[in-house]
């Protein structure tokens, strides 16, 4: 589970082109959508959209499940655990 | 007084103003099905131009809307010392040189008109156009110029295509501004322009009246409309301000109208905010599509040449409602006496614009 | 009378404020450059890792100013203050990337598309400081102090009280940024005039 959440957040910071931030800058329970946290927003939200589907493989179609998902590093390594085979 | 004429479009509907405004008076659209150009090889619609294929497209639509414009004014203009070309543009000439999207196009119209002053690129997202005639009016209100032409183009391009479907914001059918169903924008392409002068004289048809304009920020989001369409709001209120002028004398409003879902429900609020709900109301991206830099000269140019012709020209693509706040969008082409117009636009980067027109 | 009131040039290893070097690059650093100077303000604004290099490149410099200015946005209204910015290169550093994104990484990004316009270090500064007012972003083969004189007047004569005025360049590595504000009816300050742009800009060999 660490490693999953240090990936994530490795790919996080690839796919969201976010390179000035390192892994030790993102907490597992910063709030991602928040302006006190990493402060991402719907356009970043489509790029973790795709980084389901390109690492694990995991296809988010309810937008409601991914606004849910995508609440922390916590939520996203829970939901990638639930949902993969 | 600022004189604004001369107006003219290059585009899918036609190689000069008088072929696009008839286009548009019988409600046909530039908008077709072309195949395999998405970027998973879907078919999508554009407003394409299918004759542009030349490598230099970019710098070849410039030169020809510049001779456009030399039959519609004094020749001597282009030339003058006092005449200043603003080229109002997004993303230029970018398949021919990513680092260097504007430099090689301009530099050969300069070349090729023998033009005496550096042209200026602006390059402010969907309001470009807008903005850079309130910038030409502007410069020569305060002197610097007598007449400043305002070109506006933009070319499709993947870069831009594939942009918009990365947002899922490019609409499967043809665009439908304002209505229900609406799904995202149509990109479309071509090159407008008019002339902004102090001299009524260099005009060959009568010119009309340019009134001051302005631009103003939502400072939401950049790519996100504003939920309470504050930027709009707020440059709308100070160009009417700084005119002198009330809701009630405007007779008709050409808005953006991109088609997005967002777009169009900030744009409503904020005319309902303006109590300007039931100014007739048109989008004329349902038949240019979204020509980005290119749009809000191409739209003030149609504008133009509805008050010429006392003709309101129907939104095409609206049919029912979609909106939270109602606009009183135009549904048929239909007679009215259009003496002063408002044209807004909205873009990328929280930025708004708008003119006002009025007839002599 | 108009007053250049404040100015900050950052390039590729400096960043001075009104002529004088604060912050100079720490090549041994792990950080980015820009993350440096981020870090020199000690803000707590984290969207400033989501921005592309040109519109960190005016946040920085406008930040600088505001620092030495800490009165700065308070003393307008939020309208009053009008940006005026130019370059070169458009938003070419991150089109490049963007374009990256589709041929060699086969997938489009968002985040980097929405920062293919220049005129997005705009929106950036205005959601910072709330600025509602007067926004222009213009390309020029090179530096054009005319331009930044002329719109400048202009924009104090149509109603903006200020103008935060930019000229930002960045390609490839390449960093050639200046912010100064213009403030009408100030007693100090450098007369407003071609010549203080271009010391303000220091680019006088280009101009």
């Amino acid at each position: 589970m660490e490693s999953l959440k240090e990936d994530l957040k490795k790919q996080i910071i690839e796919q969201l082109n976010l390179e000035d931030l390192q892994v030790s800058d993102i907490d597992d329970d910063s709030l991602l959508f928040s302006a006190d946290g990493v402060g991402l927003d719907s356009i970043d939200a489509l790029e973790l959209i795709v980084l389901m589907e390109k690492f694990y493989g995991i296809q988010v179609t309810n937008p409601e499940e991914g606004k849910d998902a995508f609440l922390t590093i916590n939520t996203m390594a829970d939901y990638i655990e639930k949902n993969r085979n | 007084m600022t004189y604004i004429g001369a107006e003219e479009i290059i585009s899918p509907l036609g190689q000069n103003i008088q072929e696009n405004f008839l286009a548009v008076c019988e409600n046909r659209s530039g908008i077709s099905l072309v195949p395999k150009v998405g970027f998973n090889n879907e078919d999508l619609h554009l407003a394409k131009m299918t004759s542009l294929t030349a490598e230099k497209k970019f710098e070849f639509l410039l030169v020809d809307m510049l001779e456009n414009i030399s039959v519609q004014i004094d020749p001597s203009v282009i030339s003058s010392t006092k005449t200043l070309i603003i080229l109002s543009s997004t993303k230029g000439d970018l398949d021919r040189d990513i680092s260097n999207p504007f430099d090689p196009a301009v530099g050969a119209l300069v070349k090729h008109f023998n033009l005496k002053n550096q042209p200026i690129i602006v390059s402010n997202a969907c309001i470009s156009g807008v903005l850079a005639i309130n910038a030409a009016n502007n410069f020569i209100k305060a002197g610097f110029y007598d007449h400043i032409i305002v070109i506006g183009c933009d070319v499709i391009s993947d870069f831009v295509l594939y942009g918009f479907q990365s947002l899922f914001a490019v609409s499967a059918l043809p665009c439908l501004p304002f209505d229900k169903n609406r799904s995202g924008i149509t990109l479309g392409e071509g090159c407008s322009a008019v002339v902004v002068s102090n001299t009524k004289e260099i005009f060959k048809n009568l010119p009309l009246e340019l009134l001051s304009g302005t631009s103003a920020n939502d400072a939401n989001h950049i790519s996100g409309p504003s939920r309470t369409g504050e930027g709009l709001y707020r440059t709308i209120q100070k160009t009417i301000r700084q005119n002198n002028i009330s809701a009630d004398e405007i007779d008709f409003i050409s808005a953006h109208g991109t088609a997005t879902i967002f777009n169009d429900e900030m744009e409503a609020t904020a005319f309902d905010r303006l109590n300007m709900a039931n100014i007739p109301l048109n989008s004329m991206k349902g038949y240019f599509g979204h020509t980005l830099g290119a749009a809000g000269v191409m739209e003030t140019a149609i504008s133009m040449r509805m008050m010429r012709n006392n003709l309101l020209i129907k939104s095409l693509g609206y049919s029912e409602a979609g909106t939270s706040k109602s606009l009183n969008i135009a549904t048929e082409n239909r007679p009215s006496e259009l003496n002063t117009i408002l044209k807004t636009a909205s873009g990328f980067g929280g930025c708004n614009a708008s003119l006002l027109l009025r007839k002599l | 009378m108009s007053f250049i009131t404040a100015c900050c040039q950052i390039s590729e290893e400096a960043c001075a404020v009104n002529g004088n070097v604060i912050v100079r690059k720490d090549e041994q650093s792990a950080d980015s450059w820009f993350k440096q100077l981020y870090k020199e303000l000690a803000l707590d604004y984290p969207k400033f890792y989501k921005m592309d290099m040109l519109a960190q490149a005016g946040f920085l410099a406008s930040e600088f100013i505001k620092k030495a200015f800490p009165e700065l946005v308070s003393s307008y209204a939020d309208d009053e203050i009008a940006l005026l910015f130019a370059n070169s290169e458009s938003s070419s550093d991150t089109d490049i990337r963007f374009k990256e994104s589709f041929q060699k990484r086969k997938s489009p990004s968002p985040s980097l598309f929405v920062y293919t316009l220049p005129n997005i270090v705009l929106g950036e500064l205005a959601i910072r400081n709330k600025f509602y007012g007067e926004n222009m972003f213009a390309v020029f083969p090179k530096f054009a102090p005319e331009f930044f004189l002329q719109y400048g007047s202009v924009m104090l004569a149509t109603g903006s009280k200020a103008v935060l005025a930019g000229w930002l360049n960045i390609l490839k590595g390449k960093v050639e940024v200046s912010v100064f504000l213009i403030e009408e009816n100030k007693a100090d300050g450098l007369p407003f005039n071609k010549e203080n742009i271009i010391k303000c800009v220091g680019l006088a060999d280009q101009a």
